[in-house]
Formats: C-alpha cells, sequence, structure tokens
C-alpha cells in the first residue's frame, strides 16, 4: 500500500513542484523587493537578537552570529512549513471539493514551498560562512541527513494540524502558542548547557533541538554528529511522520464535506 | 468493457443541528452528544458505464446528481457501497479549479493542465494553442485578476479541453457562459464522443442529454427511479410517471400564481360562480396527470366545474400567456362553434391540444366559463401553469413550422 501510494505520488511529481513553485512566486508577488525580503527578514532578525544576546545578556558562543543565524533559519522552516501547511487543505476548499487528486499532495507541496523560501535564507548564510572564513571540515557530510529529519519532522506535523484543522479551527491558535513555547524551550539563542544538567535530558527529547545542535556541529563547528543523536532523530522524525500519516489518512474522508 | 462500476452505493450526510467546529466546542460540548439530521443523498444507486458510452443523470435539483458524480470522481466516499473506475477519471465539475488571480495566464494554465492531468512536455508543446483557441494570445502575461470572467472562462475551457480523459465527468459545465460558449462545449463534447471518450454526463439541458446521451439514469430524492434508453428515461422525468405528477401538479401552482397576480392588485377570480370551475388539470400523451411537458407533445387541459343551477348554453374558454403575462393565444367553444346546450351538476370538458408548439419556458392559463355576451359564471385568470422542455435546440418561444431550401 505504501509502495502504492509512493508510486502514486511518483505520477503526481509535477503538480507537486507546480503547487509548490505557484505558491512561493505568489508569497513575494505584490512585494517590491520580492524574493529580497526572505533574505532581509533573518537578516534583521539576527540583527536584533545579536545585539540583544552578545552585548545585554553577553552570551560567550564562538561563532555567535551564525550559531544565531542557523538556528533562526532551521526553526524557521520548521514554523513556516506547518503554519503553511495547517493552511494548505482548508486554504484551498474549491481544489478540495472540485478534483481529485492524493489530498497528502496538498501538504507535500506546501512544505517543499517552505524549503524554497528557506534555502532562499540559507544564502546569507552562506555569505557569513564565507565572511567570516569558517573552516569547512568533511563532517559537514552529516548536514543533508540532518535536514532530511526536519523536513520530515515538519512534513509529520504538517499532516497531521492540515487535517485536524479542517475539523477544528482553533487547532491553528494552539499551534501559535505551542510554536512560540518551542521556539523558547529549544535551543536556538543559546546553547543547551544553561540548563541544569537534569534538565538537558528533558530538553535533548524535542527532535528539533538535537537537530539544531548537530547541525551546528557539523556545519560551524566541524565537529561530527553523535551516532546517539542521529539514532534519535531517524527514529523520532519517522514517528512523528507516521504518526502524522495515521491522522492524516483517518480525517481525510471527510475534508471535501467539513470544509 | 465496463468502464465504471457502481454497487449499492449509499450517501448519507450527518447535518449537525450545532455545529462543532472548534475544539474548545468539543471539549465543552463532550457530555452534551451532538444531534445530527442524516440526510440520504443517495439510495442504494446500482449502474455500470461501457467503455465508450455517454451516461446521462437527470433529475431534479437535490435529487443526489452532484454526489453522484462527486463520488465517482472520488472527491466524496460513499457511506457504504462500492464505486470501481477501471479507467482514469477527469472531472469537469468546475472550470478553472486552482486558478490563483495573481499569477499571469500562462502561469495558471500550467497549473491547472498539471491538476487536469497533463504532462509537463505536453503543456509546453500546446500553451500557444490553448491561448490562442481563447483568443488570449497577447495577454499571455497578464495577470488573471485583470481578465474579465469571461475571458477566465474561455482560458479555463481552452486548458481543459486539451486534456485526453478516458473517462469524462461532466457537471452543468454548460451552464455558465453565453450561447456561443455553450455550442463551443457541445462541439467538444461531441468530438470527445466520437473518440470513444466514457462520459458521465450531470445536466437540467434535457435537449443536450437527449442529443449525447446513450443511456439515462433518473434520480428522485435520492433514488434510483429509471436507467435506460435516453428518450424513455426524458419521457418519464418530464411525465414524472404518476407518482411525481400528484406532488408537483397543478393543484398547488395556483397558490403560486395567485400571490403574484394580487400584487398587481387584481382578484385573479371573479364571476357569479352559477357555474364554478373546481379544478383544472394538464394530462400528457400517456394519461397521466403532471404540470411538465415536452415541447412538440400532445397535451390535454382538462377543466372541471360544478354547475349548481342549470345553466344553458355557456362558453368555455382558456387564454394563454408567457410567464411575462404576453397573451400568447385565446379561444373558446363560441370561437370554434362548439354549442353546449345545457350545463348541470358537476363534470368536465377536455382540450386537446395536438402538439403542444412552444419550445421552452413556464406558461400560464387562463380558464373562463361565461355566457354568449361575456358575463363571467367564473373566471380563473392566469391561475394555472405548466412547463415545457425543450426536445430540439430551436431558440424562441415558439416553434414556426418551416424548412430551409437551398
Amino acid at each position: 500500500m505504501i509502495v502504492k501510494h509512493l508510486k502514486e505520488l511518483y505520477d503526481y511529481r509535477n503538480l507537486i513542484w507546480q503547487l509548490a513553485w505557484s505558491e512561493f512566486k505568489l508569497r513575494y508577488k505584490n512585494s517590491i523587493l520580492g524574493y529580497f525580503w526572505s533574505l532581509l527578514e533573518p537578516l534583521l532578525m539576527l540583527i536584533v537578537l545579536y545585539v540583544v544576546f552578545s552585548n545585554l545578556m553577553k552570551v560567550q558562543v564562538e561563532y555567535y552570529q551564525l550559531f544565531l543565524l542557523l538556528g533562526i533559519i532551521l526553526w524557521g522552516f520548521l514554523s513556516r512549513a506547518t503554519t503553511i501547511g495547517m493552511f494548505s487543505i482548508v486554504g484551498k476548499p474549491s481544489m478540495v471539493k472540485k478534483i481529485y487528486f492524493p489530498r497528502d499532495i496538498f501538504v507535500i507541496s506546501s512544505c517543499i514551498t517552505a524549503l524554497l523560501m528557506s534555502v532562499f535564507e540559507s544564502l546569507i548564510f552562506i555569505m557569513f560562512m564565507v565572511f567570516f572564513r569558517v573552516p569547512i571540515s568533511v563532517n559537514i557530510i552529516y548536514a543533508p541527513f540532518i535536514l532530511l529529519c526536519l523536513f520530515i519532522v515538519s512534513l509529520g506535523l504538517s499532516l497531521a494540524l492540515s487535517a485536524l484543522n479542517v475539523f477544528y479551527r482553533d487547532v491553528q491558535f494552539i499551534w501559535q502558542v505551542l510554536l512560540q513555547v518551542g521556539y523558547f524551550a529549544t535551543p536556538i539563542l543559546y546553547t543547551i548547557d544553561i540548563f541544569p544538567k537534569n534538565l538537558q535530558k528533558f530538553v535533548l527529547l524535542n527532535p528539533i533541538a538535537r537537530i539544531i545542535i548537530s547541525a551546528r556541529d557539523t556545519i560551524i563547528y566541524s565537529s561530527p554528529a553523535k551516532i546517539e543523536d542521529l539514532l534519535f532523530m531517524f527514529l523520532s522524525s519517522t514517528v512523528f511522520l507516521i504518526v502524522g500519516y495515521i491522522i492524516f489518512s483517518r480525517l481525510e474522508p471527510g475534508f471535501a464535506e467539513e470544509i | 468493457m465496463t468502464a465504471i462500476e457502481v454497487e449499492h452505493l449509499h450517501k448519507t450526510f450527518r447535518i449537525p443541528h450545532e455545529k462543532r467546529t472548534t475544539l474548545f466546542e468539543t471539549l465543552t460540548g463532550a457530555f452534551k452528544p451532538p444531534t445530527y439530521e442524516t440526510f440520504h443523498a443517495l439510495k442504494d444507486i446500482n449502474f455500470t458505464v461501457e467503455e465508450g458510452e455517454a451516461l446521462g443523470i437527470i433529475g431534479e435539483n437535490g435529487s443526489g446528481k452532484s454526489t453522484l458524480l462527486k463520488i465517482i470522481a472520488n472527491i466524496l466516499r460513499p457511506s457504504s457501497g462500492k464505486v470501481t473506475a477501471l479507467k482514469k477519471i477527469t472531472p469537469f465539475l468546475e472550470l478553472g479549479v486552482g486558478f490563483q488571480a495573481d499569477l499571469t495566464a500562462a502561469e495558471n494554465i500550467k497549473i491547472y493542465a498539471t491538476i487536469m492531468g497533463m504532462q509537463k512536455r505536453e503543456i509546453n508543446d500546446k500553451l500557444d494553442d490553448i491561448l490562442e483557441f481563447a483568443g488570449l494570445e497577447n495577454f499571455r502575461d497578464t495577470k488573471l485578476k485583470n481578465f474579465s470572467s469571461g475571458m477566465q472562462v474561455r482560458l479555463a475551457f481552452s486548458t481543459a479541453i486539451q486534456t485526453d480523459p478516458e473517462i469524462l465527468l461532466m457537471d452543468e459545465v454548460l451552464a455558465v457562459g453565453d450561447m456561443e460558449f455553450q455550442q463551443k462545449c457541445l462541439d467538444v463534447l461531441s468530438q470527445y464522443r466520437k473518440d470513444g471518450v466514457t462520459i458521465v454526463f450531470v445536466s437540467h439541458d434535457l435537449g443536450a442529454v437527449r442529443r449525447f446521451c446513450d443511456r439515462t439514469l433518473l434520480l428522485n430524492k435520492g433514488e434510483q427511479l429509471v436507467l435506460g434508453d435516453t428518450g424513455d428515461v426524458i419521457d418519464r422525468y418530464v411525465y414524472g410517471g404518476g407518482e411525481e405528477a400528484s406532488t408537483s401538479g397543478s393543484q398547488n401552482e395556483p397558490d403560486e400564481v395567485e400571490s403574484d397576480v394580487n400584487s398587481e392588485d387584481q382578484n385573479p377570480r371573479w364571476g357569479d360562480k352559477t357555474v364554478e370551475i373546481t379544478n383544472v388539470e394538464f394530462y400528457d400523451k400517456f394519461g397521466n396527470r403532471g404540470s411538465r411537458f415536452n415541447s412538440f407533445d400532445p397535451m390535454t387541459i382538462r377543466i372541471f366545474y360544478n354547475a349548481h343551477k342549470k345553466v344553458s348554453d355557456p362558453v368555455f374558454g382558456i387564454a394563454l400567456y408567457s410567464e411575462n403575462g404576453e397573451n400568447l393565444f385565446g379561444t373558446n367553444t363560441e370561437l370554434k362553434n362548439i354549442e353546449i346546450d345545457t350545463l348541470e351538476g358537476k363534470g368536465h370538458v377536455d382540450l386537446m391540444v395536438e402538439r403542444i408548439p412552444m419550445i421552452t419556458g413556464r406558461f400560464l392559463l387562463t380558464v373562463a366559463v361565461h355566457t354568449h355576451d361575456q358575463k363571467p359564471y367564473d373566471w380563473h385568470d392566469k391561475q394555472y401553469s405548466f412547463d415545457v422542455i425543450p426536445t430540439g435546440r430551436d431558440a424562441g418561444l415558439f416553434e414556426v413550422p418551416c424548412n430551409w431550401k437551398i
């Protein structure tokens, strides 16, 4: 069944891409600076946070600008993918009611839209890497796997949220609150060391925390990822995806009636 | 070979009395189970569509036609029963699904064509053709929001017809747009017919159904009334087969019309009622009562009277009006030189219409009984109505018998 569905999705690859790309274009269609907004947005965020945290709070971290920027971009992806994804079904009632293709295509393509936006943002990060002459080691080969895990977690969450949002519209508000909580509970602005040792275990139950930490280690600090972290990421992202799909496919038959 | 198979299909919608769309409402209402109105949209539908066949689905509004089509298209799921489609389905339930106002014509064509299942290369090849066919070559990079609605429909239509469907589901797409557009749609449909595409066609346009569909399914309140040869099924629909007519027949019509006429400050009924007209009924070619007739079919108008006193030499008459109140035709027994000696008690007179010459629309009927010097016994002004359903493609109100000679 899974294989059959994957084949079906492969047949629809063109549609997934078209939907993702048109959504991406639409995001910047009526703004003068256009795509540059996706470069400016994290940059402005970075400046504010950098000023606050490195001067006022005296955070002492090597390459703190990069540390911060990578955290912002990765968390930004999760937040954007789940937010766009959450509205991918309720935002397209005419398509849901008038035509059929596998409904998860809406969600997948919205995650790809978020990915496109984040890839764009990453250009800033690459420029920073070059500017600060950060040495790159072979450990960067872990990065694609880590980022893939992030994508899968986001997709799993988006699937669940998009389906739940059809039936319970307050999911969107709850999720915004949870994202805010997550932003501060995840080591984005700070290192995990600020937590007491016994609390760190709990922080590390959050797969996004491990993803961000490992991404920094391998991309900025030239150190290898821990096998334990990689395993945890792999397992947890798989669980997110499976649970997301189960919720989605349970609710999917009612979409056209409920919207 | 069978293309679509529908077996024991049921569809029930649950319509909650109070809708809970938020989690909060669901939690607070957890101990108070929600009350539902269940609505049986489809009841035990069974049919198959053979490959290359065109099946029409007709019925009143709310009879479940569109629901059935959506279930075949896999947009809605059956409550029980099974629908099997053995070929790829292309639904034309609405034109321009997924159109984005902020994207250009070319971009929208690409998205829409992809949704309709076309391949990338095919789309790129046909892009110019599509724009040309829609007459929008010069607007390739214009945003859709700057298009008139007519242009948008043209764009959607020219894109949609580029698809190469195996099974085509069509729902009232013809209903939008002007005559020229409808004609274009019908031409495309004929082309698909010739190419051997399996078509399921839902329409109120019985003329189109008659021309395109081999077989037709008649739905009434979610039930499958008849499935068979298109001509027979349309007759059944129009003439109701007895059961339908008794509920929506002429009996109910006077109330509706009465309110119309009353608003013009006129009592629609006058006369001293020495002879009272008690009812008027319409009968179709099968002898069933009804209020809907195919154009060019025969019809009988039966006037029931009750003469309270013995009356000698009364005149029965009728007048026919269009829906806007124009007098189209009038006649009476005097004009036809028919003498009625005396009338007493209850009875009826029939006016036989050999062939209804009207093409389409609703028509109002005045019936009256009066003396030779125009003193009315009972006059019902535009109190009765019937509908004429088109069978051909001629336009207008009336058929004028004619032939072309070239």
